[in-house]
Parts: C-alpha cells; sequence; structure tokens
C-alpha cells in the first residue's frame, strides 16, 4: 500500500475504532415494547337520525360504564366524558366474554350486557413485546334496555391501532 | 404491529437492499471500466497480475468482547479470503453462537451455526506487490441452522387474567443477503487488521415468525428483516508466489 493510502487507512481504521468502543459500553436489557400487547376492540355509539333514516349519527355516551364479566368479579371503566368512541379487550381465557355496559351511570336503569363470541389466534409480536391474543367476531349479541342492536362491521381484533371500529352499538331510539 | 405495516417494512427493505445491490455491482463496475479503459489510443500492454496469491485468516474480536458484556448471547466469528485477480476476493465466513431468553413471559434458548460465502473488491487497485491492504466493498450470502429448545410463554392481561402456553422445540433455517464495506491494514508482516460495516437483509424472515429468535449468530437480531452489524478482524496471510504468466487485459 503506497503510504498516503495506508495512512488514510490507518487513520479510517483508529477513528472506527475509537467511535466503536462506545458500541458496546452497556448490557444488553430486553428491548422496549412499542406496540400494543393488547388486542383492542373498537366501539362506536351510534343512532339513525331519524325512523326513514339509511345513514347514522354518532351518539355520545354522557358517563358511560363498560364493565368486563370476568372470574374474578366486574371490572369496570367509567367514562367521565362524553363520547361516542370506546374500546374494550376481549377475554384470552375463552371463546367468548361477556361486557355489561350502563350508557348513562346517572341513571338507575339496569345495563345491558354485551356478548362476543369469537376465535383466538395467537401471535408473536417480537422478542421485546413477546405474545399476545388476535381474535376473530364470529358473532355478538345485546340486551336491549338503552341498545337496539350491535353490528359487527370489521371482525378481525389485533393490536393495530390504526384499525377502525369494528362494532357498532345502535343506541334505542328512546334513549 | 399490522400486516399492511410488516407488508410495507417488507417492501421498504427488499428496495434498500436492490438499490445497495445496485450500487455495489455499479462500484465494481466502474472500477473494472476504469481499470481496462485507461489510454484508449494505445495498445495495451498486457496484463501482469501485481504480486503473489494470498490466502488470509480472520478471527472477529468484536462478538467476543459482546459476549463479556452480555448475558443473553454469545457469537464467534472466523473467516477466510482468498484473492483471485482483479482486486477480488472470494471470502468464506463461519461460526457459532447462542442466545437466552429468560423474561417473566417469554422463556427459550437458541443455538445455531452459520456460513456466509461471497467476495470482497478492494476499491483502490494496488500499485505494487507488497500492497495488501485498501478500502473493499463486498456481497455475501448467510445462511444458519437454528435449534431452539421448547419455548414457554405468558400472555399478559390486566383485565381477564393471565394465560400462558408452550410451544415444542425446532430445528430451522435462515437465510440472509449482506452488502459489506471496510477497511483492512497491513500491520506487520503477514499480520492483517481491518473492520467491516455489514448492512443484513433476512431472505425468510417469514418462515419463522411463530417466534422469531432473540439472536441468531451471524446475523443479529432475528426479529429484524434488516440488521446492521460491525466486525473488528485480525488476520494473518499466507501467501506463495504467483505462476508468471502474462494474460491478455479485457476489452
Amino acid at each position: 500500500m503506497t503510504k498516503p493510502r495506508k495512512n488514510i487507512s490507518f487513520c479510517l481504521l483508529l477513528a472506527t475504532v475509537v467511535a466503536c468502543s462506545g458500541l458496546f459500553s452497556c448490557n444488553q436489557e430486553r428491548q422496549p415494547c412499542l406496540v400494543p400487547k393488547t388486542a383492542s376492540l373498537n366501539i362506536e355509539c351510534v343512532h339513525f337520525a331519524a325512523d326513514t333514516a339509511t345513514t347514522t349519527i354518532d351518539t355520545a355516551l354522557p358517563n358511560a360504564i363498560f364493565g368486563a364479566l370476568t372470574n374474578g368479579g366486574l371490572k369496570s371503566v367509567v367514562y367521565t366524558t362524553a363520547s361516542a368512541l370506546f374500546t374494550i379487550s376481549l377475554s384470552p381465557l375463552a371463546d367468548s366474554c361477556s361486557w355489561l355496559v350502563l350508557t348513562d351511570s346517572t341513571y338507575s336503569t339496569p345495563p345491558d350486557t354485551l356478548n362476543f363470541y369469537y376465535t383466538r389466534q395467537l401471535q408473536f409480536l417480537s422478542n421485546a413485546c413477546g405474545y399476545t391474543y388476535f381474535y376473530t367476531l364470529s358473532s355478538a349479541t345485546t340486551t336491549h334496555n338503552h341498545i337496539d342492536s350491535v353490528l359487527i362491521t370489521n371482525p378481525s381484533v389485533t393490536n393495530n391501532v390504526n384499525t377502525t371500529r369494528q362494532l357498532e352499538i345502535f343506541i334505542h331510539p328512546n334513549y | 404491529m399490522s400486516t399492511r405495516q410488516d407488508n410495507l417494512k417488507y417492501l421498504f427493505t427488499r428496495i434498500i437492499s436492490i438499490f445497495l445491490l445496485l450500487l455495489v455491482w455499479g462500484t465494481i463496475r466502474a472500477q473494472v471500466a476504469a481499470d481496462t479503459t485507461a489510454a484508449p489510443d494505445t495498445v495495451a500492454a498486457p496484463h501482469k497480475e501485481i504480486g503473489s496469491r494470498q490466502l488470509v485468516f480472520s478471527a472477529d474480536i468484536v462478538n467476543p468482547i459482546r459476549n463479556m458484556l452480555t448475558t443473553s448471547q454469545t457469537g464467534y466469528e472466523f473467516g477466510m479470503d482468498y484473492y483471485t485477480h482483479g482486486e477480488l476476493y472470494l471470502v468464506a465466513e463461519g461460526g457459532w453462537g447462542d442466545s437466552k431468553v429468560a423474561y417473566n413471559d417469554l422463556n427459550y434458548t437458541t443455538k445455531n451455526q452459520f456460513l456466509r460465502f461471497g467476495f470482497n473488491k478492494i476499491l483502490l487497485p494496488r500499485e505494487n506487490a507488497t500492497d495488501w491492504g485498501g478500502l473493499f466493498m463486498g456481497l455475501r450470502l448467510g445462511g444458519a441452522n437454528i435449534t431452539r429448545t421448547a419455548a414457554s410463554y405468558s400472555v399478559i392481561d390486566s383485565v381477564w387474567g393471565n394465560s400462558s402456553g408452550a410451544l415444542s422445540g425446532k430445528s430451522f433455517n435462515a437465510f440472509w443477503m449482506e452488502i459489506t464495506a471496510g477497511v483492512r491494514v497491513e500491520l506487520v508482516k503477514g499480520l492483517l487488521a481491518g473492520w467491516n460495516l455489514r448492512g443484513k437483509f433476512l431472505l425468510n424472515g417469514k418462515s419463522f415468525n411463530d417466534l422469531s429468535p432473540l439472536y441468531i449468530a451471524g446475523y443479529g437480531r432475528g426479529d429484524k428483516n434488516a440488521v446492521f452489524d460491525f466486525n473488528f478482524y485480525l488476520s494473518y496471510a499466507i501467501r506463495w508466489k504467483r505462476n508468471e504468466k502474462a494474460t491478455e487485459p479485457k476489452k
């Protein structure tokens, strides 16, 4: 190697060794998990604008409570601000689960019960996040205190944060 | 992560890898063209390869340092290259390693051996018989045989409760392509040192995404379709005289 080339190469070699010495200065820990670890079922509450209408508009529930009926009892999520969009999860322990829905917690009316039937798929996210379950909704049923009906608009329940709603809840016209 | 995002990432890494491939190929072609098209008005003299034959044995010292600093993985890499002609070196590399995942929701270990084959092209032509260093770029095709033990996992769910399960152990292969660039210098006669930067692109990551290994020796993180890596080699060269037969230059 000629002298200028040799000098350039030596400089590059030294610079790299110095630069890379910091690269290995820490012990490798588990990488942070950067995606949601739980699959979300996105719900939108709607109602028909009029009896004869075919289009729907959002129904904001003022003080809604969603409660999961788990083996360990009722686990509730209280929404303190009015919203038409809610996110719940499905049980990874069985192929069906139930949620209680109280459209307005200030009313002393009985809640509605949503029943979900689905199939589970075990999904490896990454070594940083581990495993989770994705779901494919088969059907959903409801009682009719304040809810008129439910409609599955997208049966795929994953951890994709960009997924639009999977379920529409049609609120009773008298609500 | 969504399938659409995965597909986009997959497509993006493929486009980048093809672009880099073309870049390397273009550089090599340009270098060869520059070597062979000089002084077009004159009759080219018969080309005579400078220097002797060379076979180099290399040991990577980055991985042993990494092994000391981490508890979850070990890896060892060795290589050899042979100078053919026209600043082209045929390269074979190999090694082995293992990884251990012992998280509260995921447990398994893997072991693997790997081989890589390819070439390095010195970017600046040699000027005399003792000139054995320089900047280089190269391509590799790598493969690893991976053995994974049975894996246990837990799905943590704060609402419904945790669930757990196990996957049986299995063996599978990983294949990847590498683009590498680096520098090698001769410290004393026959003893060389140099580094490689490597961009690696997994070719069959989807075939083992039921549980991608934390670490594949020779590649890196098994749950990434594209990774960058760094090696620092200490090498020993064996040289012997080339048959002094002049060859016609390429046109």
